[in-house]
Order: structure tokens, then C-alpha cells, then sequence
């Protein structure tokens, strides 16, 4: 080929290039969602002369033309391939991936947010839980058992929990970080597998004097992609959601306090919206009621907890006949009472370490 | 807007593209005007009428100081014309910094509202300076048309990042360029080797530079990864925004000078210099030294011209006491290697100059004095912190390939092995190796959130 062949063809080409991608841009349909990503796409901005001469409408034109690009998903996947691949970097956006097991690097440990988890247990003890067993655990988070070992940035968890050991005062604390290792997670989300997590609800179930001995009937919903699968926008393998049922989930009612409604222990509907780990409880809600007739005791127990608790609350629908979930991310600490009686209930706080680390998102 | 962005490559400049080519000649001017103005509105609603009038002030002083050569008069235009275009320099870029040191050092407490630095107005200032300057000296006729001085200095592709372009190298080719396919497919080529350069290398090393900042757990190892790579990462953003922007000039028919020229194989600061933002260095050149006296003066005169060029050079590139110290300390290097620096090897030197110019670019990139003291002394081991840890080493393996591409692609080693490639094959290979980058250029614009320009401070 001459010269001025190839110099034709290049003119040609990337003329084609950037005005057919122009003509796509515009003609393309805007997407609301990003399944991947779990977020609203941004939309193009209003028109208006205030938008334009005097707000932000440019800098939201440049959002809406990064979401809304044809085939962003699968430039997403090109991109995370030649991180990895031509560029061999350890992560894409702090995911990263060991075998099957895809996390977040969570790091570096954040002391005072550590301590501001502990006085916010603190505030929530003093101002409601007086007359109540309180115990506390702790759950870690994948880094855990994945960031040191393989060589990637984490937090120092001995440290973190020396923090929080010694600056909380009146609970019991119940260590469970024995009773998992990273199998108990799912490969491509951030939480734990329900079934997998026995050992942990035994530890629990110890601490906080209390017997659960059911036995459960496993159900698979498949096939599931966490959280990290969209993130990391890799071909990792599909997971499953193994959830589990007897007489006590089977009997007991959820009661959802933002939406009013009455649903099952386990919303299946929920396996096919944006967040398939939703199953658990509908999902996360500031504030979910377990009624649970069958329930072996007329005890009632408080989880503060965070999206973990969703899959543990189960758990305890054998023991208690009512499970009140309270989630201070989604509800101001101070408006608690206004919702729900606080008289001397079993308490059970129970956080990932990654919550613990930015703590500035309990109210 | 900046080049590497989905909205300037799939919206801005398709439309500039089809209305450049659709129109005849006699109108290609007002088109560019048009939507470099449209470019400059898109990031700077408020300043568009300081640029504005820029190009007013150059254009009206321009023609008089041509009308009344060889009087007072045209002096005198030529100085307000100075005055005006430093002044909104001096006014938009110091001021704060000015007050801010006033007060520290004088114990009072004037108050001055936040003034917001207008992009580009380094640039364009220095543009449009040189404009009145060279006709003044008679180098170039004043131009008539508004259109075409104002096509001139708001020009987009090298608007709000350079090259700094003298009216005097592009006058002739306002009225009388020409468009081939071999010019507008070179300035493709210009154009996508300079994205690649920004959007995969410079983004990639500007990341680690941000995770270096915010990571508390600094070693030696990580002060050295991020002086290196801060090196590096400069060069890549701002050589790679010079290749775009020479690139886009070239599709539309213009030539702009080179920009840089492989600065970090220079043997010494003075070459360094002569490789490295060669635009800046020539205008200070003609601008400042050169009208002071050079080196064609006593030798007090002379040292005093060099300390000059150099201060002025630091404060060019930011108000703050870092940049001041950063063009002094190359102001004394060149001293240095004028008067004492003779018959060094190579290998000696080479290394001399990276050195010296990593220690600069760690002051360049300080936020404050405090920084640049704690950021040089971390470099050699200050404040007990371990030669390496954890957080170091991974990062140093994260980012090993992108840095050892970095630091060929920094040197002409893939141009020359490009130029041994034989032609019949290049010619097939040149198409599909523009038209690959493409594809991860755009998955890299699409997916990332961290894309900013160097050099927008300016």
C-alpha cells in the first residue's frame, strides 16, 4: 500500500469513527439505569438560560455524554481487560479479584472513625437500651481474609478492633471473626452466604445465651451477580443465593415500616430487581419488623445492624417472637423512639468492619 | 472541555469537522472562531469577555501602533496594550497571592475576595503580548481582519494549553494554508498518539501521584515511586495535550512549532530546557531576556537577566512560593552549568539531569511550603519512615508496566524503531495500530472518572 493510500484511509476511517459515534450519541435512546454499576444514569440537563449562562448545565452534559455512550457496558469491559491484562495493575477502580473472590480494597484504618462507631453505640445505649442485654459483634469484611495475604493495601483489623474493644464500654462482645473464612462469602458481593454463616449463629447464639438448633431446607435461586461483578466489570463466574426456610422463616411475617407492607422472610421477587441480595428482608430499610409466631420463646431482640443483619435476622425467628431490624444509616438515631418501644428487648449491634471504618454513615 | 473527554471527541469536534470542511475558504476563519469560542464558553461562561477583550485590545492597539510608526504614539499603545494584557494577567493570577503575602508579612488584614484564575488567560495574555510586540517591531503587519486575529488567539486546539503560538509563525497560514489528505491525516496520527499519551499513560501515573497524597502510609519507596512518576506524568499530560493540540492544528491546515523534544535525554538543564515546553522557553527568550540584554552585557547584568527569566518562568506557572523556588532553582542550575560545568560524561550528567529535574517537579507539584520541605525530605528517609512497606510494594507492582512504558515512550527509542519499520509495511500497519488505540482510549474515557488537565492551572 502507498502512502497516500494509507493517509486516505485514515482520513476515511476516522472520519467514519468520530462522526458515526457522534450520529450514535445522538440518536441513541437514553438509559435510566445501570444494572452494573447499581446507579441512575446521568440524563441529558435541562435547556434553560439559567442552566446554561448561569448554573452547571456543562459540566452536567459532560455526565450525560460519559453514562449514556453506546455500549458502555462493554467499554467498561474493555477497559477493566486492559487494566489487568496489557497494563497488569492489581485492580480496577480498588476491585480487585483473587480466583473467584472479587472485593474492594478497604484501607487505610481509619482510628476516629472507629471510635465514633463506639460512642454512637454508646449514645444509642444510654438513650434507649437501659434494662437491656447488649451484645456486640463484629463481622470482617472480605479484605480480611484476602488483602494481606495476597499483598494488596487493608486495613489493620487487630488494631481496629483493639479501638473498638477499649473505647466501648457496657456491652458484651461476641467475636465471630474465627467462625468465617472467605468461602462464607459469595464471590462477586461484598456480603456473606446465609448457609454458610452456621458457625457464626452458633458463636452468636453462645455469646448471647440463647439456643437455636433448627434445621433448614436449602433453596437456590441462580443464577446471582453481586455487587463486585458489575464493579469489576470482569467475566466472573455466576454465583448462586442459597437461602433458607423452615417452620419459624415459614411462619413469621416482615413488616417493612417505610413501605407499610407485610411480606415473607425471603421477597423472592426481588431475586430479578437491581439487588438480588434484597431476597433477605426486602432489603435495606431503616427499620423492618419479624413477627414470628412460632417463635420458641416470647423474647424479643433489636439488631442494629447493617445489610449483613438482613441474612442473619432469619437466624433468630426459632428464638425470638419479634425481631425489630433497626438500620441508623437510613434513620436519624434521635427518631427511633418516635418508631419503636424500647423495654428491656435483647440487643444484638452487629457491623462489617467496613461500616465500622467510615462510620460517618450511622446517624 | 478538554480533548481527552467523550464530549469534546463525540459531539464538539465531529460538528467542528463537518462545518470546517463544508465550508469554502473565505469562511474556514469564522468558523474556527466560532466554536473556539463556543469551546471556551463551555468551560469558562464568565471569563469568555476578559479573552474578549484581549483580542479587542490587541487588535485596536495593533493598528495603531502600526498608523503612528515611528512616533511616541505607537510606543505608547504598545505599552498600554502591555499594560492590559499584563495587567489581567498580574490582576487574575496574583492577586490573591500578593494580598495573601502582604498580609503574612506585614502583620495587616486587607481582604480580597477569592479571585477565581480564568482558563487559559496564561496563554492567551502571552499571545496576544507577542502580537502587539512583533508588529511593533515591525516582524509582522497589523492585522485588519478581527476575524482572523481573534480565529488567532482564541484557536482551540491551542487555546487553554499551548503551544504558544506567535501570530508571527501562523500570519501567512491565516490567509493562504492548505488542507491535504496527507496533512489532515497527519494530524490525525499527531492527534491520537497525543490522546493515548494523556488518556493511558498520564491519566494512569496522575492516579498513583493522587493515591501517593492520600495515603498516610508513606515510605522512601513510595516518596521516590511518586517523584518519578510525578516526572513522568507531566511530561505525558502535557506533551500529549501539545501532540493534540499540534495534531488538531494540522487537520485544519495550520502548523504550530514543537512543543517538546524528548527533554529527559538531555545532558544538561540548559538542554533540558531547550527540549521542554520549547514554546515558553523561546517567548521568555525573545520576550524578556533578549530585550534585557542576554548575555550581551556585563556579567552582573547578565546574572541578573537569567534570575529574571527564571522567576518570571516559576510565577508563569502558578502564584506560589513553590513555583517561584522551582524557576530559581533552574535558574541557578543554568548559572551553575554556564560558569562552572564543563567536560562532564555523559552517563554523568544524563543522571545529573534527572535528578535535578525530578527534585524540581516534587517542589513544582507541592501544595505549599510545608509539603515541599516534608516531600523532600521524605525522599531521603526524614521523618522515621520505613524505607518500604506494604501499601509501597503494591502500589510499585500495580503500576510497574505503566511506569517502565512511561519511561521508554519517554525517550525516542519507539519513534526510531518506527522509522526502521519499512515503509510498504508502516503504511498498513499505521492505520490499524491509530485506529486499536482508539478502542481502550475511549473504554478508558468511558469508565474513568479521573481525567484532568495539568495544565489548566494556567
Amino acid at each position: 500500500m502507498n502512502s497516500n493510500i494509507k493517509h486516505k484511509i485514515i482520513v476515511a476511517v476516522f472520519s467514519l469513527i468520530f462522526i458515526g459515534a457522534f450520529i450514535c450519541c445522538i440518536i441513541k435512546p437514553a438509559t435510566e439505569y445501570s444494572e452494573s454499576e447499581r446507579r441512575k444514569l446521568n440524563q441529558f440537563p435541562e435547556v434553560s438560560f439559567e442552566n446554561v449562562f448561569k448554573g452547571d448545565f456543562f459540566s452536567k452534559f459532560s455526565d450525560y455524554a460519559v453514562d449514556q455512550f453506546p455500549l458502555r457496558e462493554q467499554f467498561r469491559k474493555i477497559k477493566a481487560f486492559f487494566t489487568y491484562n496489557v497494563f497488569m495493575q492489581k485492580d480496577n477502580n480498588d476491585i480487585y479479584v483473587i480466583g473467584d473472590q472479587a472485593s474492594k480494597m478497604e484501607f487505610p484504618l481509619r482510628e476516629n472513625s472507629v471510635i465514633e462507631a463506639t460512642e454512637k453505640i454508646e449514645y444509642l445505649c444510654n438513650k434507649y437500651l437501659n434494662g437491656s442485654k447488649v451484645y456486640c459483634s463484629v463481622i470482617p469484611d472480605k479484605n480480611y481474609f484476602l488483602a494481606a495475604e495476597n499483598g494488596y493495601p487493608g486495613v489493620d483489623y487487630d488494631k481496629m478492633m483493639s479501638v473498638f474493644n477499649n473505647n466501648l464500654e457496657g456491652v458484651t462482645y461476641i467475636d465471630i471473626f474465627n467462625t468465617l473464612d472467605i468461602d462464607d462469602y459469595y464471590p462477586t458481593d461484598t456480603h456473606w452466604d446465609q448457609a454458610n454463616i452456621k458457625d457464626t449463629v452458633n458463636a452468636l447464639a453462645n455469646g448471647m445465651e440463647i439456643q437455636l438448633n433448627a434445621d433448614y431446607k436449602e433453596n437456590v435461586l441462580e443464577p446471582f451477580f453481586g455487587v463486585y461483578y458489575g464493579q469489576s466489570a470482569l467475566p466472573l463466574k455466576a454465583d448462586k443465593i442459597t437461602y433458607l426456610t423452615n417452620e419459624y422463616t415459614e411462619s413469621a411475617t416482615v413488616i417493612n415500616y417505610e413501605t407499610g407492607k407485610y411480606l415473607p422472610v425471603y421477597n423472592t421477587d426481588k431475586f430479578t430487581a437491581k439487588d438480588p441480595y434484597d431476597i433477605f428482608l426486602d432489603g435495606a430499610v431503616s427499620i423492618i419488623e419479624i413477627i414470628s409466631p412460632k417463635a420458641k420463646t416470647d423474647k424479643e431482640l433489636i439488631i442494629f445492624r447493617d445489610s449483613f443483619g438482613s441474612s442473619l435476622a432469619p437466624y433468630f425467628t426459632e428464638y425470638y417472637s419479634k425481631i425489630t431490624l433497626l438500620d441508623t444509616r437510613y434513620i436519624q438515631s434521635d427518631l427511633l423512639g418516635d418508631y419503636v418501644e424500647f423495654s428491656g428487648q435483647d440487643v444484638l449491634f452487629i457491623y462489617n468492619t467496613s461500616v465500622l471504618n467510615n462510620s460517618n454513615m450511622l446517624k | 472541555m478538554v480533548f481527552s473527554s467523550i464530549e469534546f471527541l463525540f459531539y464538539f469536534l465531529p460538528i467542528v469537522i463537518i462545518l470546517y470542511f463544508a465550508v469554502p475558504m473565505k469562511l474556514k476563519n469564522f468558523i474556527l472562531l466560532i466554536t473556539s469560542l463556543f469551546f471556551y464558553f463551555y468551560g469558562e461562561k464568565v471569563y469568555i469577555i476578559l479573552m474578549l477583550a484581549a483580542i479587542v485590545s490587541a487588535y485596536v492597539n495593533g493598528l495603531l501602533i502600526e498608523k503612528f510608526r515611528g512616533t511616541k504614539l505607537s510606543k505608547l499603545f504598545l505599552i498600554l496594550s502591555i499594560a492590559i494584557n499584563a495587567g489581567m494577567l498580574v490582576f487574575f493570577k496574583y492577586a490573591n497571592f500578593t494580598v495573601d503575602n502582604l498580609n503574612s508579612l506585614l502583620g495587616v488584614n486587607i481582604t480580597l475576595a477569592n479571585i477565581a484564575l480564568p482558563i487559559g488567560i496564561s496563554f492567551y495574555t502571552f499571545q496576544t503580548l507577542s502580537y502587539t510586540v512583533d508588529v511593533y517591531r515591525g516582524d509582522v503587519k497589523a492585522q485588519r481582519n478581527i476575524i482572523d486575529l481573534a480565529a488567532y488567539v482564541a484557536l482551540f486546539p491551542q487555546l487553554i494549553a499551548g503551544p504558544i503560538v506567535r501570530y508571527s509563525d501562523i500570519d501567512n497560514q491565516l490567509q493562504h494554508r492548505t488542507i491535504t489528505v496527507k496533512k489532515v491525516s497527519d494530524g490525525i496520527r499527531r492527534f491520537i498518539i497525543g490522546l493515548s499519551k494523556k488518556v493511558l499513560i498520564a491519566n494512569a501515573l496522575g492516579q498513583l501521584c493522587d493515591i501517593f497524597r492520600n495515603t498516610p502510609e508513606k515510605s522512601v519507596l513510595f516518596f521516590w515511586i511518586y517523584a518519578i512518576s510525578f516526572s513522568l506524568h507531566i511530561y505525558f499530560d502535557f506533551s500529549g495535550y501539545s501532540d493534540m493540540a499540534i495534531g488538531l492544528g494540522r487537520i485544519f491546515g495550520f502548523e504550530f512549532m514543537e512543543n517538546f523534544n524528548y527533554p529527559y535525554i538531555s545532558k544538561s538543564v540548559t538542554e533540558f530546557w531547550r527540549r521542554w515546553h520549547i514554546s515558553l522557553g523561546t517567548w521568555f527568550r525573545d520576550y524578556i531576556y533578549i530585550p534585557l540584554g542576554g548575555s550581551r552585557t556585563t556579567k552582573i547584568k547578565w546574572l541578573r537577566n537569567i534570575l529574571i527569566v527564571w522567576l518570571f518562568t516559576g510565577l508563569w506557572h502558578g502564584a506560589g512560593w513553590n513555583f517561584i523556588i522551582w524557576g530559581l532553582y533552574f535558574g541557578a542550575l543554568l548559572l551553575l552549568e554556564k560558569l562552572f560545568m564543563k567536560n562532564i560524561p555523559d552517563i554523568i550528567s544524563h543522571i545529573y539531569v534527572l535528578f535535578a529535574v525530578i527534585i524540581s517537579f516534587v517542589i513544582f507539584n507541592a501544595p505549599d511550603m510545608k509539603t515541599v520541605l516534608s516531600d523532600i525530605g521524605g525522599l531521603f528517609g526524614a521523618g522515621n519512615i520505613p524505607i518500604s512497606n506494604t501499601v509501597t510494594l503494591y502500589y510499585l507492582r500495580s503500576y510497574a508496566l505503566v511506569i517502565i512504558a512511561a519511561i521508554i515512550g519517554a525517550t525516542p527509542l519507539v519513534k526510531n524503531l518506527a522509522n526502521k519499520i519499512p515503509e510498504k509495511v508502516s503504511n498498513i500497519l499505521e492505520p490499524i495500530v491509530l485506529i486499536g488505540l482508539i478502542v481502550p482510549i475511549t473504554a478508558y474515557l468511558v469508565d474513568g472518572s479521573f481525567n484532568p488537565f495539568l495544565y489548566f492551572r494556567f
